[in-house]
């Protein structure tokens, strides 16, 4: 099955009594990055939680922010809701709109977990619902979200997208012909 | 039904026949059957023809270690396979099967008359029976060996099924469903870790399928897998059969093959044909048995003569038995149990011949019970029949000399040299082997992966000790990983260990120089061979494989390494383990591209990167060319134009009003923190403390040995922010070079790296009338010359959307690029289209792209530079910071070779005629008259027609450049010799007016 960028809106993609696929409408994304001795004055500033553990999420009202390193942090916030972004912080960081770089897919179905084998060398057992991970989709990056235990989120490069979307879509098919 | 055919017997559904076609013919069989089972029980060996001698074969095994019964099969069109093995291959109604290398006939083949040349096809025959004439080599030997040698024909239709992957990560693998991979399994898993037990067959139960009259725990052993294969699955363990471990890589990644649909009659939908799985598994417990051994004798190769412990499998397997009259060769106790089997089932068994004079009493009395004659010190000579052994020579040995031959008539020969430990798989991790003296046979030893060998694979004979040896490795590998396991003790009746001798060709009162006795039958090497090796000098095992193609088959020498090594050691005069075994190779058995292939076929194969305006060029008619993954427009021919019309046309547009060009392509690197500017000095060569925010630069990147690595244009948004552009091809390599040195070299500096090159969408305009065009969508923004000049950057709102608007030129005409998010990229790319109808705007692509600054003599990195270049030899020498104290390859461009002044040099380059443009990569000489071969110095980089210039112009790369300004230089080309002068690279607007708009 190929899928052709211009097929990526957000809504259903792919669908099978094993699993779904939906293209979610846009989000603010940006990029912290700050060393663990500013980490606190960085998340007093920002009045946002930086979880320390990596892969850990930390919800903020409607913002999420993701621990991807020991000194990185994504930020997920609905469109308009980026005050934090404008909030003056002194302590050394980097923070960088990168909200047009990535498309998340929703990915859910009793064998959502199973789908993402066909293209994602990590172990999806390790990432426990509430976290996330980077990691690589069918040798694109990816940043993945377990919202639930056969919920999970895909942040994928734009121009990647239609490629590993393609392979979610004929996974769907395959997983539902087991 | 077939006379061979045992009722009853086997776990073949006797009620189910089931036909499919060898070679045309129609074969019934019963459902549960190999292709090779159920010829067998239509009374056929003959399966194929063998891959040098072209020598009657059939099946040697029963497993997947066949050798010779290799066939095709086709299951429809575009499903031909050639060199499947018979023995694996399930059947189904309509199955499409066909022997191989033969011609005409299998029955009659011309080829086989290489068996009768067989004195031209010895050990290293290539190198030695076609050297002369020379000539011939090309045009006659080699094709000649190319067509006689080989297995089946590769498929020449496009291959219509699909072929899938996955990953697995799984707390223990256990490799093997027989009794010890089983218990294995069962052990580990009652511990509540992930399970997954896989098999090659198509089911589980190993050695159990072929021995129904053990029990265990009381219960007959196909009852007890039964029950055992249920309470797995209720235990959670993940199942799967037909499914082959090929390969075991480093950190436990253990390859699988499974087959999904080759057994069946109907493709079910959405279904691969094979899934490659990629295993992360915390321990591996391999428990792949031991493989028998066959027995070197003149004619073990004919078309009935097998492994005894094969026959065994196909009587109570497949309840199919090989012959009516039956003669057993053996050094090992095993063989006894298949004859008596067979005899019981109805089968004579002519005789018995035993190498050893010793033989347990048991047998010998259960030899007496059925009447079967048994020759003690005895040794097989040879065999008789053409197509099917109808006799075999049975020679009495007495203190080392071998009496009389005596003929017995048979129509099956089942022979026995022992078992050898399935060392495959740990062979791949390059664990170290142990000799064993008392086998005769290496064991596994020092292991350099977390990986228990459980059962038969490291020596343990029997049901018994298979089972219990399960068990403790399970529970084992379950203790490895943090739990508490303990082994069950399970009790087997009936079993039937037994013990045996080893050989290496068998004694023969027959000329060595006239014995085919063989020891690979896939690549048709016999025990002659490898002595001859070794008498022409070869000492090294490794020489001895390669010289002889010894286990080098597809095979990967199953059955023939240890027999190869025996004798090749007593050949050498050296103990086995002196000598060592050559190395198994992955994959275990073959396996198709498609699996390796996977997803990656078609529109698939491989990742295609589009721009958010790539939509538009494709319905404007784009020609595309690929710019490291992604895929960019190269020009847009309106119709009638070839490249340079468009070319051309699109230059002189955009000189004249206006030109518009997708950059998206363009790597983005946004460097943020206090350190940003300190970063920036190390990394680029230019200096940056000085560049207000607002303002942009020409940043140059060096390698540490000074050569020019990536260019682009760098701004300054703020004094802790900059936005660096890399070059298409180079953003993921720039951003990892930086990384690396900020993470290796200068942890200490407060600055992050994003990529952005995702996140906007480029959109350049070049050409007079660009401010013109875009001064309406910028909210009043003053875009003169004064507020915006040329190397600005300014953050702005542009048709309502977010903008970094910077003003730069890589054509030298008034220039801006628009970044907006990459969502809005096609809108903004449509309105701005829409709005400068009245500035005749043209769209143009990368070829353009590259003449227009050609003209202008910018580079291209990686095309007028090849990672030897320096900024000198560019002309880039004013982009060095001199005063910096440190910047990546500053070093290096003090070193003594790199300042040398005739060192390569960018210059231009301008062909006499004035009409003739050269060809990129041409070489450059100053002398066209001297002698070959010529002294070359240098070479055309980029070359093009220039509109601008109304002639060809050229970039080159020449000795001592710079200061040959004006000199003629030639370019020898296939048909002529083109005279050329030298001069500045800067062909158009030298004086930079036309940025100045």
């Amino acid at each position: 099955m190929t899928i052709h960028p211009h097929d990526l809106t957000p809504g259903k993609i792919a669908e099978s009594a094993a699993c779904k696929v939906h293209m979610l409408d846009p989000v603010a994304r940006f990029s912290l990055r700050a060393h663990e001795p500013e980490r606190k004055a960085v998340a007093d500033a920002l009045e946002l939680d930086l979880p320390w553990y990596v892969g850990d999420v930390a919800k903020t009202g409607e913002t999420e922010v993701l621990n991807l390193g020991p000194d990185e942090w994504l930020i997920v916030a609905p469109e308009g809701q980026t005050d934090f972004a404008s909030r003056t912080v002194d302590a050394p960081h980097a923070l960088t709109d990168i909200s047009d770089r990535e498309l998340t897919f929703r990915i859910t179905g009793p064998r959502a977990s199973d789908l993402l084998t066909l293209g994602c060398p990590r172990d999806p057992d390790s990432i426990k619902p509430g976290q996330g991970r980077r990691t690589l989709f069918d040798s694109a990056t990816v940043v993945l979200w377990r919202d639930g235990e056969n919920d999970f989120r895909m942040d994928i490069w734009r121009s990647f997208a239609p490629h590993a979307v393609s392979l979610l879509a004929l996974g769907c098919a395959e997983l539902a012909a087991e | 039904m077939s006379k061979f055919r045992v009722a009853g017997r086997g776990r073949v559904r006797h009620d189910a026949p089931v036909s499919f076609t060898f070679d045309g013919r129609t074969i019934e069989g019963r459902q549960g059957d190999t292709v090779a089972s159920a010829l067998l029980a239509n009374g056929t060996h003959l399966m194929g023809r063998s891959f040098k001698y072209h020598r009657p074969r059939g099946p040697v095994a029963a497993g997947s270690e066949e050798p010779n019964a290799l066939i095709g099969t086709r299951r429809g069109k575009g499903q031909y396979e050639p060199n499947t093995r018979a023995t694996m291959q399930e059947i189904w109604p309509g199955l499409t099967t066909t022997s191989q290398n033969k011609y005409p006939h299998l029955k009659f083949d011309l080829g086989a008359v290489n068996d009768r040349a067989y004195m031209l096809f010895s050990a290293g025959f290539y190198y030695k029976t076609f050297m002369w004439p020379a000539s011939f080599w090309d045009k006659v030997y080699e094709p000649f060996i190319r067509a006689a040698a080989g297995l089946g024909v590769s498929p020449t239709e496009e291959d219509v099924d699909t072929y899938a992957s996955r990953y697995l990560h799984t707390d223990v693998l256990v490799v093997g469903a027989g009794p010890a991979g089983l218990e294995a399994a069962r052990a580990a898993a009652s511990t509540g870790l992930r399970v997954t037990l896989v098999d090659e067959h198509a089911e589980m139960g190993g050695a159990l399928l072929s021995e129904p009259h053990v029990q265990i725990d009381r219960l007959p052993a196909w009852d007890w897998l039964a029950e055992q294969i249920a309470e797995l699955q209720d235990m959670g363990v993940k199942l799967m059969t037909r499914t082959t471990a090929i390969g075991y890589y480093h950190q436990n990644m253990v390859g699988l093959c499974q087959k999904l649909t080759d057994h069946l009659e109907t493709q079910p939908h959405d279904t691969p044909r094979e899934r490659l799985w990629r295993v992360r598994a915390g321990q591996v417990i391999l428990a792949q048995g031991a493989l028998e051994k066959p027995l070197v004798f003149d004619g073990n190769d004919r078309p009935g003569v097998m492994l005894a412990g094969a026959a065994q499998t196909y009587l109570n397997r497949f309840g199919v038995r090989v012959g009516d009259e039956i003669a057993v060769v053996t050094s090992h106790d095993s063989a006894y149990h298949a004859a008596f089997d067979l005899a019981d089932c109805g089968s004579r068994i002519a005789v018995i011949v035993d190498t050893r004079a010793l033989v347990d009493d048991a047998l010998v009395a259960e030899c007496a019970r059925r009447g079967i004659p048994l020759k003690r010190s005895h040794t097989v000579t040879g065999t008789a029949g053409r197509l099917r052994v109808k006799s075999v020579t049975v020679n009495a040995v007495e203190g080392g000399h071998v009496g009389k031959g005596r003929a017995y008539k048979c129509d099956a020969l089942l022979m026995c040299g022992g078992w050898t430990p399935s060392l495959h798989l740990f062979s791949h991790t390059k664990g170290s082997l142990k000799w064993d003296a008392d086998a005769q046979t290496f064991l596994p030893d020092r292991m350099t992966e977390a990986c228990q060998i459980a059962g038969a694979g490291r020596g343990l004979w029997g049901i018994s000790a298979a089972l219990q040896d399960g068990a403790t490795m399970g529970a084992e590998a379950a203790r490895a990983l943090g739990r508490d396991a303990a082994a069950r003790a399970l009790h087997a009746a009936h079993d039937r260990p037994g013990t045996g001798a080893s050989h290496t060709e068998l004694p023969t009162d027959q000329p060595a120089s006239r014995a085919k006795a063989f020891v690979d039958f896939q690549n048709d090497v016999t025990a002659k061979d490898l002595r001859l090796a070794v008498k022409e000098g070869m000492r090294s095992i490794e020489h001895v494989k390669r010289y002889t193609t010894n286990g080098m088959a597809t095979d990967q020498g199953k059955m023939s390494n240890i027999n190869g090594l025996n004798i090749a050691a007593d050949a050498l005069g050296k103990p086995a383990p002196q000598v060592g075994l050559t190395t198994f190779r992955p994959p275990y058995t073959p396996t198709s591209f498609g699996a390796f292939a996977g997803y990656h076929r078609g529109d698939h194969f491989e990742l295609t990167r589009r721009t958010p305006i790539d939509g538009w060029a494709e319905d404007n008619g784009a020609v595309f060319e690929p710019v490291s993954l992604w895929r960019r427009a190269r020009y847009f021919p309106r119709p009638g134009e070839d490249m340079d019309a468009a070319v051309s046309r699109e230059c002189r547009a955009t000189r004249a009003s206006l030109g518009i060009f997708d950059a998206s392509t363009l790597g983005k690197i946004e460097v943020v923190g206090p350190d940003a500017a300190a970063f920036m000095n190390r990394m680029y060569t230019n200096p940056w403390d000085k560049l207000a925010p607002g303002r942009a630069r020409y940043g140059l990147l060096l390698g540490d040995d000074g050569y020019i690595r990536d260019d682009g244009v760098i701004g300054r948004l703020a004094d802790d922010r900059f936005h660096v552009t890399t070059t298409t091809g180079g953003a993921a390599r720039v951003l990892n070079m930086m990384e690396d040195y900020l993470q290796t070299e200068w942890s200490d500096l407060k600055v992050w790296l994003t990529s952005t090159t995702e996140n906007w969408a480029v959109i350049a305009l070049n050409g007079p009338n660009a401010r013109k065009l875009i001064a309406p969508f910028v909210d009043g923004l003053d875009l003169g010359d004064d507020a915006l000049p040329h190397m600005s950057v300014t953050e702005c709102t542009f048709m309502g959307h977010p903008c970094r608007l910077f003003r730069i030129s890589f054509t030298g005409e008034l220039g801006f690029e628009i970044n907006v998010p990459a969502r809005h990229g096609r809108a903004v790319w449509d309105k701005l289209i829409e709005a400068a109808a009245e500035y005749d705007i043209t769209p143009y692509g990368t070829e353009t792209m590259h003449v227009l600054r050609a003209e202008k003599g910018f580079i291209i990195v990686g095309q007028d530079t090849d990672g030897t270049v320096t900024p000198d030899d560019a002309g880039l020498g004013w982009a060095l910071g001199r005063k910096k104290a440190d910047f990546v390859g500053k070093r290096a461009l003090m070193r003594p070779d790199l300042v040398l002044a005739n060192r390569k040099q960018l210059v231009g380059l301008l062909t006499d005629d004035g009409e003739t443009k050269l060809e990129e990569g041409a070489q450059i000489v100053l002398d066209p008259d001297q002698p070959k071969p010529m002294v070359i110095v240098g070479h055309v980089t980029s070359s093009y027609n220039s509109d601008a210039a109304g002639r060809p112009i050229a970039l080159a790369l020449i000795e001592g450049g710079q200061g040959k300004m004006g000199e003629t230089v030639h370019i020898p080309m296939p048909d002529r010799t083109i005279a050329a002068k030298i001069t500045s690279p800067q062909f158009y607007d030298p004086n930079n007016d036309r940025l100045k708009l």
